[in-house]
């Protein structure tokens, strides 16, 4: 016995010759059938380097019966011809899966679109279907433009409308107020009712909020949008990060702005962010100058 | 669904057709190659090599042992599916527009294109199931179309009694497949829009031609009356009819010169179409190729459809539940009250 453990090459573990077989001889695999109808079969095998590896495997068989044409079972054993010759089976690369089409026959069907946004326009459907109505002037269920009150309780909303007396002329028309829009008259954004110009902004009012943006300047280098946007979503959350690069090296230009959705948390981030070290560079935050009107 | 996109030709398709059980798709196309898929996942099967031209048509027989196929060569060959082996070539003096085998697969049949100084000739063979038998030189029967104008399609009616061609004019003939005699005509398209496509049903006792006029029209074989009309918005190249019991009917077609919309340039624009073939309303849109769809064929067992199109693309298309279960009210009642 002691002979025909010497002669197996590869051996480092002869200081066992007591007891042989634990060393060479890699148990059986054994299987074991589990609760939820799996089996777990556990193996070991001598990898490249030698050695040795226990598999865990946990196997979930099922049989799947499945009715075929004996003809068309005849063809599927056909050896590939022509081009295909000594290609392995399977779709070659004359083969490609194209893009998920949801087709739906329906009734009616109209073209030109329509279906594709079915789904979103149903969503936006009920959406303003949830959506409250509230008229600004009386505070009723209907759009304001469509309120019964206009003429007399549209007055109290003046503001800055006084201009309205330069619209479709006539000092009459003043005690309308200044909405203007009680006389059918058109009335220009910069005069409506309301401060200047609110939520009429490109982009939408909450977009960039001047007074929620913070201006970083003497940012390193090397800096990216996305670790601004991590250091500062700490404070609150960050609508936009822009990034001044430099449009040919793509590095940073040394100066950086971030909005916020909510003003407190600019004013925040601005007083801790301010003085802290990122890089080699010392960052400086303070709130950004409104934009001036070129 | 997940289109499978073929890609195995260089040049635009000519014509799609499926094998009897649907499990074999074949195309053809301009760029002279003869291509053979499986229909379940795309693999391709192999490539018949031969013709020295455009091919313009392919059919495969019922028992899917024999393919036959013409082309702008003036030729027409049959092939041993199985192997690729060229069994037969036959020459004519102009190109082959359409092959054809009947229901039995006992017969094939040929149209010659009209030429200057040739007339527009349906050639007809009989043909023995086995490959290895040669098949005839001798054409069983011929018919010269002299008075009407060109033909652009013919098939086999059922049980080989009619041969039904289509013209150039969009008008619709009626030939008897034994003496090859003239038995009627239908003007059923609009005058001088041509007939580009010939589909039977399965049984083939009404077939489905499809015109430039843009409208696709469903014909009885025996008496070529016009039984519906499918209106498009665009010539139409092919039309085909989904077998029992979905009561659908496919075109295809499409302009080149389309109008620029802003839709998704990864899919393309040009669309088949679906219609309901008792109610002739349109129930859907499948939209994917880059170019017109030149061909559309409809797997007999039902289960997909495939398209060839102008921008040498086969796209296959298996289908999902929701066009199974699809009924339309009437549909839906009359059902339920048969059951009761």
């Amino acid at each position: 016995m002691a002979t025909a453990v010497q002669n197996t090459p590869g051996r480092t573990d002869w200081a066992e010759d007591g007891e042989p077989e634990l060393a060479s001889v890699l148990p059986q695999p054994v299987t074991t059938k589990n609760k939820d109808g799996t089996e777990t079969v556990v193996s070991y095998y001598l990898n490249e380097a030698g050695k040795k590896v226990k598999r865990t495997q946990r196997v979930r068989r099922t049989v799947v019966k499945k009715r075929e044409n004996p003809r068309v079972a005849e063809r599927r054993q056909w050896a590939k011809m022509g081009p295909e010759a000594n290609k392995p089976a399977g779709p070659g690369d004359t083969t490609t899966l194209g893009e998920n089409i949801i087709f739906r026959p329906q009734v009616g069907f109209k073209a030109g679109g329509v279906q594709e946004k079915a789904p979103e326009e149903e969503k936006k459907n009920d959406a303003l279907k949830k959506m409250q109505i509230k008229c600004r002037i009386c505070s009723g269920d209907h759009f304001t433009t469509k309120c019964p009150f206009k003429d007399s309780m549209a007055a109290p909303e003046e503001g800055t409308g006084e201009g309205a007396g330069g619209e479709g002329g006539g000092d009459g028309i003043d005690a309308a107020g200044g909405l203007g829009s009680t006389t059918g008259a058109y009335v220009p954004i910069h005069l409506r009712n309301g401060r200047k110009g609110e939520g009429e902004r490109m982009g939408g009012k909450f977009e960039r909020d001047d007074l929620a943006t913070l201006r970083v300047t003497n940012v390193s280098e090397l800096a990216e949008e996305q670790d601004l946007r991590d250091m500062f979503e700490r404070h609150g959350r960050v609508t936009r990060v822009f990034l001044a690069k430099d449009r040919e090296t793509g590095r940073a230009k040394g100066f950086a702005f971030v909005s916020y959705a909510d003003r407190a948390d600019a004013a925040r981030a601005c007083e801790r962010m301010d003085g802290y070290g990122f890089g080699h560079l010392i960052l400086r935050v303070e709130f950004a100058k409104k934009a001036d009107g070129k | 669904m997940r289109p499978i996109l073929l890609s195995g030709h260089e040049r635009a398709l000519t014509q799609v057709k499926f094998s009897k059980e649907g499990d074999l798709i074949f195309s053809v196309s301009k760029d002279h190659v003869v291509c053979a898929w499986y229909s379940a996942n795309g693999e391709r099967f192999g490539a018949y090599k031969g013709h020295q031209g455009a091919l313009w048509t392919v059919d495969v027989d019922p028992t899917t042992t024999l393919l036959a196929t013409g082309g702008a060569d003036n030729t027409m060959r049959l092939w041993e599916v199985r192997t690729g082996k060229l069994l037969k070539t036959w020459d004519y003096a102009t190109s082959v527009k359409r092959v054809e085998f009947s229901e039995d697969g006992r017969q094939l049949l040929a149209v010659t294109e009209k030429r200057t100084g040739q007339l527009s000739t349906v050639y007809i063979y009989d043909i023995s199931p086995d490959p290895s038998e040669p098949a005839p030189s001798e054409h069983a029967l011929r018919i010269v179309v002299d008075e009407q104008p060109r033909v652009t399609v013919a098939g086999f009616s059922y049980l080989n009694h009619f041969i039904i061609m289509g013209h150039e004019d969009g008008s619709v003939s009626q030939w008897d497949a034994k003496s090859g005699e003239h038995i009627k005509d239908n003007y059923s398209h609009e005058d001088g829009m041509q007939v580009s496509d010939l589909q039977w049903s399965a049984d083939r006792t009404y077939f489905l031609t499809a015109s430039k006029d843009k409208t696709a029209k469903l014909h009885d074989t025996a008496t070529l009356e016009v039984l519906k009309t499918y209106t498009a918005d665009t010539p139409l190249n092919s039309a085909a009819i989904c077998p029992d019991p979905q009561q659908y009917v496919i075109l295809g077609g499409g302009q080149a010169a389309m109008d620029v919309t802003t839709t998704s340039q990864r899919q393309g624009k040009f669309e088949a179409r679906f219609y309901h073939k008792v109610f002739e309303e349109e129930i859907g849109r499948v939209r994917g190729h880059f170019g017109p769809l030149n061909s559309v064929a409809v797997d007999p067992t039902g289960k997909c459809y495939c398209s060839g199109g102008e921008d040498g693309y086969v796209r296959v298309h298996h289908f999902d539940p929701p066009y199974f279960d699809f009924q339309f009210e009437v549909e839906r009642e009359a059902r339920a009250e048969s059951r009761i």
